[in-house]
């Protein structure tokens, strides 16, 4: 299908890598997020300098690392392709990884901070009956809520958005791994600017709603925080 | 002994080194001011802190040694925990927060459990509330069902009861006492109140700068402290230096009787508490009585139930601080008169080795 120049496959495309990316950061970036949180100082900030790493990093430079990383100049990229056959360069789960690694820092930071606001005598009590993963399930996770749904909008919102990692990693080839920020590219490159304009003005549609569901998010964390 | 825990802890500027124990049904009180190290001896017998050394052995089980590397995860522990601040899981209603520790029970018996606890902690009626759904002291009773859900081998309290009002206080303290006597398992309960500390204790350890100055059954605490600082912690508000001399101490110039014998001849510190000290009326020619000696009331405080008045000696004897009673306050007329007799009673004198 084609609606003023626009194919829906950059749609697609954006929707699969911006999902699995967000999966991705949920996975491993709560139980990372806990960890720090429950950390001794010098552990905590440890782990969280790691988390921090991305944010401190051109995206580009993310990407190239990834290249490589992935790629057949590592033996690690050899492994992957040669053994389990799994190729992640120029696909779009590849390009989900990058946005995933460049997304990582806000979702933790946010996550983070959610898991430190729960009263440390209630873990306490809560340890005493049953194991730490239990704890993990049933007091930080149901308490830790809002800020693990504020942090998924927007880890999802920045993944949405990213471009420089993932046109390293996964170039820019429609149909495949073309997402909505890098069509955008194309289109101004090409002097396509009816093209660059809906897309954008699409991106920021999406905002907004983005943003409105952060609002509305914040909103009951405050009410949450003041039962 | 159900309860044995002897630890030691080095932190950079505290170190704790503590020894106690309880038998069952007996309740246990760490008194001593923030920073005495009390809340911190709780937290190491739960588990939630680790000390250097030391064993802890609940109900015959070894809970931590540290010679044989043995230091078992706080839930496998089998201690009840309350804290200050009730710490009720807000997510939750009343009869979830009681179940919470019960997993691995089946829905009816873990449904049971609980209107058990409800029965024993008048909660009837609660059990589907919200924690900010209940009062203050509702709470608090909560976090004590929620405590006795499971088998636990020990009942840690760590000052439940100080962020109640005072009448919700009385009241739950008198619930403890009667749930002492239900539960047959040692309670060690944390406070820095000392009334709190001698309505509830059968024994108290009194802790101060991370150690144990005394430990041992509430009346030999109260009434024969061990020390100067154990008798300042407890209350006691007349201490004095004096001399032993066979059944006499030499108070500030005033030679005082003493029951029983002191031990040691010599520099020692001698104290009695406000409320052991007696007044007589003033007869300027009469003669003055064994432990007496003549003073004027500098200072009168009311306390509506009670009087504590500041005392200068006219001659030989220390400056005391006696309390008495509304009813005897005003039968003697003490208001009216300045000049009195003071008697410190040979048998409330507490004699102890000078620190």
């Amino acid at each position: 299908m084609n609606f003023a120049g626009i194919t829906w496959d950059v749609f697609r495309v954006s929707a699969e890598v911006t999902t699995l990316a967000t999966v991705l950061c949920v996975l491993v970036g709560t139980p990372l997020a806990w960890r720090i949180a429950r950390s001794r100082p010098a552990a905590a900030s440890m782990l969280s300098s790691l988390a921090l790493l991305p944010l401190v990093l051109p995206p580009t430079a993310i990407g190239y690392y990834l290249l490589y990383g992935l790629g057949r100049q590592s033996a690690f990229g050899q492994f992957l392709i040669d053994d389990l056959g799994i190729r992640l360069i120029f696909t779009w789960p590849g390009a989900a990884i990058a946005a995933a690694i460049v997304s990582l820092p806000l979702y933790v930071r946010t996550t983070q901070a959610g898991f430190e606001q729960i009263d440390p005598d209630l873990l306490a009590v809560a340890r005493t009956m049953i194991s730490p993963q239990r704890v993990f399930w049933r007091v930080a996770i149901p308490l830790a809520w809002p800020s693990l749904a504020a942090a998924t909008v927007i880890g999802f919102a920045r993944n949405l958005g990213e471009f420089g990692a993932t046109i390293i990693v996964a170039s820019n080839i429609p149909g495949e791994t073309q997402t909505i920020p890098t069509a955008i590219y194309d289109a101004t490159q090409a002097g396509n600017h009816g093209l660059a304009n809906t897309l954008a003005a699409l991106t920021l549609l999406i905002g907004i709603v983005l943003l409105s569901l952060l609002a509305l998010l914040f909103h009951r964390t405050q009410r949450t925080r003041q039962l | 002994m159900t309860l044995e825990v002897a630890i030691d802890r080095r932190l950079s500027d505290f170190r704790l080194n503590v020894a106690i124990q309880a038998a069952a049904g007996e309740l246990v009180v760490l008194f001593g001011h923030s920073g005495s190290g009390k809340s911190m001896t709780l937290r190491s017998i739960a588990g939630l802190d680790r000390p250097d050394a030391g064993r802890i052995a609940l109900n015959g089980h070894v809970v931590f040694d540290a010679s044989r590397g043995i230091n078992l995860a706080p839930h496998l522990r089998n201690v009840g925990l309350v804290v200050q601040r009730y710490a009720l899981f807000p997510h939750l209603t009343t009869a979830q927060n009681i179940a919470f520790g019960l997993t691995g029970w089946t829905r009816e018996a873990q449904a049971r459990r609980v209107h058990e606890l409800g029965a024993l902690l008048s909660l009837d009626g609660l059990e589907d509330r919200l924690p900010h759904q209940l009062s203050g002291g509702q709470q608090q009773r909560v976090a004590l069902a929620r405590a006795l859900a499971r088998p636990v081998d020990v009942l840690l309290l760590d000052e439940p009861f100080s962020a109640l009002d005072e009448a919700l206080r009385a009241d739950l303290r008198t619930e403890l006492l009667r749930l002492r006597a239900e539960v047959d398992i040692p309670i060690v309960f944390v406070t820095h109140d000392l009334r709190e500390a001698h309505l509830l204790a059968d024994s108290i350890a009194v802790l101060d700068g991370g150690r144990v100055l005394q430990h041992g059954p509430r009346e030999e605490i109260f009434r024969h402290p061990a020390s100067r600082r154990v008798a300042e912690l407890t209350g006691v508000r007349n201490l004095f230096a004096g001399i032993a001399d066979g059944d006499r101490v030499l108070v500030e110039g005033l030679p005082l009787r003493v029951e029983p014998v002191p031990a040691t001849a010599g520099p020692v510190d001698i104290a009695i508490r406000a409320e052991r000290c007696l007044l007589r009326r003033f007869d300027p020619d009469g003669p003055l009585p064994e432990n007496c000696f003549v003073a004027d009331v500098t200072a009168d405080l009311a306390f509506g139930n009670s009087h504590t008045l500041r005392l200068h000696p006219m001659g030989a004897g220390p400056a005391v601080e006696v309390e008495t009673a509304a009813r005897p306050y005003e039968v003697l007329g003490i208001a009216g008169r300045q000049r009195w007799v003071v008697e410190l009673p040979a048998a409330d004198l507490i004699v102890m080795p000078r620190s």
